[in-house]
């Protein structure tokens, strides 16, 4: 079985072959262990399409993470939620 | 709430420690959360005035220690469910059947990878990404937001929105592909060829 010469780590419980979709999307998702990681890495190396899908939503996903988190919270807000508590306890 | 844990007792000094240990230092993703939800910052305070408050009026049902920043989220959406999104009527419920055999579907594979490329979206340095989140319905705004910005885990993500972990997976794959749908559209827009999705 070539299951035993080339493990997928990606192998589902139920022994389907994962699809590139699938693997992509636990690498997006961060829901990989090291050994997940590492096999993507090297089918990547032979696969052009995850290669290019992979590092398109990569960018977008660190983009969404420097232009979409910022903004700290009113300097204000945490007076008023403590106060508030106080006047509920109180 | 979260984790199903039993009733905790906690003296008020424990409370108060628990309070600004635990639950205040994540005000910013909170703000954050809520300014996504709502998109309006005046609409995000109230937000997270009302989670706090809730947070601190249920205190003992959360176990110190444990995920305060999940526990916190879950509060803050199911008030956003509740008592926001009721005043505003969004008439557009998504179709998860649909999505969920699209993304069991043999179809994903032979998807085209979207012509959309990286060096347009590195142009893209005023608010295009933060508008084309904010675009996308508010379902698929939420996954992202908890994924991509905060970087919950499929496990937290269920438990924040009471959802199975398949229909997480599911739903941020759609989120993915329709932002990158918007994004194509303002590549275009732009000027960049060969940006069809």
């Amino acid at each position: 079985m070539s299951q035993l010469s080339n493990p997928n780590p990606f192998m589902g419980a139920s022994g389907t072959k994962p699809t590139c979709m699938q693997m992509l999307q636990f690498m997006l998702d961060n829901e990989v262990t090291a050994e997940q990681k590492e096999y993507f890495k090297n089918h990547m190396d032979g696969c052009m399409p995850c290669f290019k899908t992979y590092q398109l939503d990569m960018t977008i996903k660190e983009l969404l993470k420097s232009k979409c988190c910022g903004g700290d919270a009113p300097i204000e807000l945490v007076d008023q939620i403590r106060s508030q508590i106080a006047q509920k306890i109180s | 709430m979260i984790e199903e844990s039993p009733r905790q007792h906690y003296t008020d000094k424990e409370k108060e420690e628990i309070f600004n240990k635990e639950f205040l230092p994540h005000i910013n993703s909170m703000y954050n959360f809520g300014y996504r939800l709502t998109l309006d910052r005046d609409d995000a305070k109230d937000l997270v005035q009302d989670t706090y408050l809730k947070a601190y009026r249920f205190i003992e049902s959360f176990q110190k220690g444990t995920n305060a920043k999940a526990w916190l989220f879950r509060i803050l959406k199911n008030s956003f469910i509740n008592d926001y999104r009721k005043k505003s009527k969004e008439p557009n419920k998504v179709d998860y059947q649909e999505v969920e055999t699209y993304y069991n579907s043999e179809e994903v594979d032979r998807q085209i990878t979207p012509d959309l490329r990286v060096e347009a979206l590195k142009d893209m340095i005023g608010d295009e990404i933060s508008n084309a989140l904010n675009a996308l319905d508010v379902d698929f705004r939420t996954v992202i937001i908890l994924c991509d910005l905060e970087g919950f885990k499929y496990e937290e993500m269920a438990k924040i929105l009471d959802i199975p972990i398949g229909t997480v997976r599911s739903r941020l794959h759609r989120a993915r592909q329709l932002l990158k749908e918007k994004l194509s559209d303002y590549a275009k827009s732009m000027g960049y060829k060969n940006a069809d999705v």
